[in-house]
């Protein structure tokens, strides 16, 4: 599979973390895995601000995988963040997640979501999922143009 | 439209008096002299009021009037009876017959028009604005009446005339004028007289009076004055002047109210009069007649309770010895009995002795009159009682009144309460309800956490390092992923439980059958190598939450679905059946059944009739669909017999509009 781009994974539970990590490893997802354990980390890395301050911004993920529930700011407040902001409006998410609460899925493609996927139980169908979610991501989506970086300065 | 009166005599004295009386109080008329015409007359044409004699040529006026009862366009239409007096037997059976009104000969003219108007104001109350600009003129003089009626027409007023004082004051009671001009120089009773009468009548007397006089001298003003006239005026003063002084004493009566509700004392009375004698009933029938009363006259004191119990009266003059029933014990039941107690006694005796008139006053008589005095006496008594009566009503109303007025407030008071308690509970079902909604969010999100993290480790030990584990330690790895699996099913049923019961509900129109195939063809996506056959009735039409009805064929389908897995030729049917009535739903199958004695444990949640190896399942799922059935006002029950498969029946009843559940 397809090797350039990088993954945000925003996952605050580390046993999540950990499984979603392998089931890329078994779906042969060989990208990097960034994983932002909160919802400002998330923010800090994907504005190269804070800890992450040495980043170059340019380097944007192909896409973000995105919790609902976090802490600090929440899944849908990065969201927000983000889809506000001219360097990342466009950037594919995915909301990832274990609530399939009908509010959230609503709120999250009002707010400019590309996807919602909620995290099957059994490990099979989520190494299942992770493989649909790279293939489809990673190689079948055609990412949007950089444009930040004609206009997305002003 | 002039009211018509239907009058039905065959004296044609009579027929040409009450004509005419009824002509002049504004009514037409339509006269007939026996039974025959008057059939005739009745179904071609429509009667405000039947003035009815009871002996006719060609038969019994009561027969008639049951026969104006029994008919749906006369069963309402008031019926004054007109007979020949003497027998109380007619009275009764007149009354009882559903007559308004019985009124016996020789009947006083002004008295039956003044009830035949009470009764029709009974049946249709006049409206309040239609009386505030009527004025009441009383005057000898036609010419001068005309000429006064005129210039108030000229400025809007309504008026009404009267000849004499007595017609007046029964004009008074019938239009209610709001203001009343009169002449101090009258025939019979004067002006003074007239407004001094309208001063003592609870339900008149705040209406402002304007004495007229031709006299010069200061008397007449003076007398005015002291009668309660509210203004004086002379005669061949301008009418302009007579017009200005009618408007500002309207206007300055306009504030005060006035309790028309109370029957005034110079309406129609009614007096029962009660002797063995029947030259002396006679004799106080006339004199009482002549002051415009209606007399019933009975003979006994059994009469005269016979007689109450069918027709009210304003005034009982009781003798106090007679034969039979004695005045004493006649009055004493009179006053026992909660609907005649208030009517005004007045004991009758030729005895003059002080210990009669004890005794009678004992008895509970109101009052005591000897024979011997005269009638002016009499009349006299019988009006204080009438008006002592009347001022008696007047205090109960005004307490009725405050009453109500007390009850009103403490209605007010607890209705103010309720909604503060209610709002209350609303708040706290509110609070509930979304403390609720905060823990199912947490637990379809956080519980499902843990379990994600107990198969996926789980899995990941069997994948990656299966070859350090024996074949128990693998086994016991499978069985903790089935039992996350099983857990997170749970948690899935539970939370789609706990919404079907929150949840709004949106009807619209659903088709079940389609509902149902729909159901269906996912199961057998997902478990291609079964072998089932589905029959659905077509058009299957309910108002419901479409969304609620696919979780309840979800359901009910599975269920069948799966407890038909271990016969050969698994059938499931959907359709409808007619019980008592109502369109019931089933769904049935052909599979394992159940006994009939566990039923009532099917609906509650986590009940199970089958072994988790044998079926497996959380329990939950017929709890949902019953809560589902349940929230849309229907009902569902089950019947089987075990291995005989199973039918499920349901009725989604049409919504109510406002209902919640």
């Amino acid at each position: 599979m397809t090797r350039n781009g990088i993954i945000l994974l925003v996952e605050d539970n580390p046993n999540d973390v950990e499984l979603t990590l392998r089931a890329f490893e078994k779906s042969n997802v060989t990208n990097e895995i960034v994983v932002a354990r909160d919802g400002e980390l998330a923010l800090h890395y994907l504005f190269a601000t804070g800890p992450h301050a040495n980043r170059d911004p340019t380097m944007l993920p192909r896409v973000v995988l995105l919790d609902v529930k976090l802490p600090k700011i929440d899944g849908l407040g990065v969201l927000r963040r983000m889809r506000a902001d001219a360097r990342t409006k466009r950037l594919p998410v995915v909301m990832l997640t274990s609530s399939k609460e009908e509010k959230d899925v609503m709120t999250s493609y009002d707010l400019g979501a590309n996807s919602f996927v909620r995290k099957p139980l059994d490990f099979g169908q989520f190494v299942n999922a992770a493989g649909h979610l790279g293939l489809y991501w990673l190689t079948m989506n055609e990412p949007p143009p950089a444009g930040w970086r004609n206009g997305g300065w002003r | 439209m002039k009211p018509c009166v239907l009058i039905v005599d065959d004296s044609l004295t009579v027929r040409m008096d009450l004509g005419e009386a009824f002509e002049l109080a504004g009514f037409t008329n339509t006269l007939c002299s026996s039974l025959a015409e008057a059939r005739q007359a009745i179904s071609v044409g429509f009667f405000a009021l039947v003035i009815l004699d009871v002996l006719l040529p060609d038969g019994d006026g009561i027969e008639f009037l049951k026969e104006l009862r029994t008919s749906p366009s006369t069963a309402a239409t008031p019926v004054m009876l007109l007979s020949s007096e003497a027998e109380v037997g007619d009275r009764v059976r007149g009354l009882n017959t559903g007559a308004d009104e019985y009124v016996g000969k020789p009947y006083e003219r002004s008295y039956v028009v003044a009830r035949a108007q009470e009764l029709l104001r009974k049946k249709e109350p006049a409206s309040e604005t239609g009386r505030s600009r009527t004025v009441l003129v009383i005057d000898d003089s036609p010419t001068f009446r005309e000429e006064l009626k005129s210039v108030l027409e000229a400025s809007g007023y309504a008026v009404v005339t009267a000849g004499t004082g007595e017609e007046g004051l029964r004009v008074a009671v019938d239009a209610r004028p709001a203001v009343i001009v009169v002449d101090g120089v009258l025939p019979g009773i004067d002006g003074s007289t007239v407004i001094r009468r309208i001063r003592a009548d609870a339900a008149l007397r705040s209406t402002p009076c304007i004495l007229l006089t031709g006299s010069e001298g200061r008397s007449g003003e003076l007398d005015a004055l002291d009668a309660g006239a509210d203004a004086y005026l002379r005669k061949e003063d301008d009418t302009g002047i007579i017009l200005a002084r009618v408007t500002a004493v309207l206007r300055s009566s306009a504030s005060s109210s006035v309790v028309v509700s109370t029957a005034s004392l110079l309406g129609p009375k009614r007096i029962l009069t009660v002797d063995d004698s029947l030259t002396y009933l006679h004799e106080v029938a006339a004199q009482l007649r002549e002051e415009g009363y209606d007399v019933v006259p009975a003979r006994s004191g059994e009469e005269a309770l016979e007689l109450l119990a069918v027709q009210m009266v304003d005034c009982i003059l009781l003798d106090l010895v007679m034969p039979g029933l004695s005045g004493q014990e006649t009055c004493r039941r009179i006053k026992g009995t909660t609907a005649w107690r208030d009517i005004p006694l007045i004991m009758h005796t030729a005895l003059e002795e002080p210990e009669a008139m004890i005794e009678g006053i004992n008895a509970g008589a109101d009052d005591y009159i000897a024979k011997s005095s005269d009638h002016e006496v009499l009349c006299a008594r019988v009006r204080a009682q009438l008006r002592r009566k009347q001022f008696e009503d007047e205090n109960r109303s005004i307490r009725e009144q405050l009453l109500q007025k007390e009850l009103e407030v403490v209605a007010a008071n607890s209705a103010r309460e309720l909604a503060e308690t209610r709002g209350l509970f609303v708040e706290e079902l509110e609070s509930k309800n979304s403390e609720l909604e905060a823990f199912s969010y947490s637990v379809s999100h956080d519980l499902r956490a843990p379990l994600r993290s107990i198969d996926g480790f789980s899995k990941l030990l069997l994948e990656d390092h299966a070859a350090r584990l024996d074949a128990k330690g693998q086994d016991y790895l499978h069985r903790i992923c089935e039992s996350a699996q099983r857990m997170g099913e749970l948690i899935d049923d539970l939370l789609l439980l706990s919404r079907v019961g929150r949840a709004d509900l949106a009807r619209g129109r659903v088709d079940l059958s389609s509902i149902a195939r729909a159901v269906f063809e996912e199961l057998k996506n997902r478990d291609p190598s079964r072998q089932v056959t589905l029959s659905v009735e077509d058009h299957l039409l309910v108002e419901a939450d479409s969304g609620l009805m696919r979780v309840v064929f979800e359901n009910l389908l599975g269920n069948a679905w799966k407890f038909a897995a271990k016969v050969l030729s698994a059938n499931i049917e959907v359709g409808t059946d007619q019980q008592e009535g109502v369109a019931v739903f089933f769904v049935r199958d052909n599979g394992a059944g159940f006994n009939m004695s566990y039923a009532e444990k099917l609906f509650s949640p986590f009940q199970r009739l089958h072994t988790e190896s044998e079926f497996p399942g959380t329990g939950i799922g017929l709890a949902t669909v019953h809560r589902i059935v349940d929230r849309h006002g229907g009902r569902i029950w089950a019947s089987s017999a075990e291995n005989q498969g199973a039918t499920f029946y349901f009725t989604i009843p049409p919504a109510r509009p406002g209902v919640r559940r």
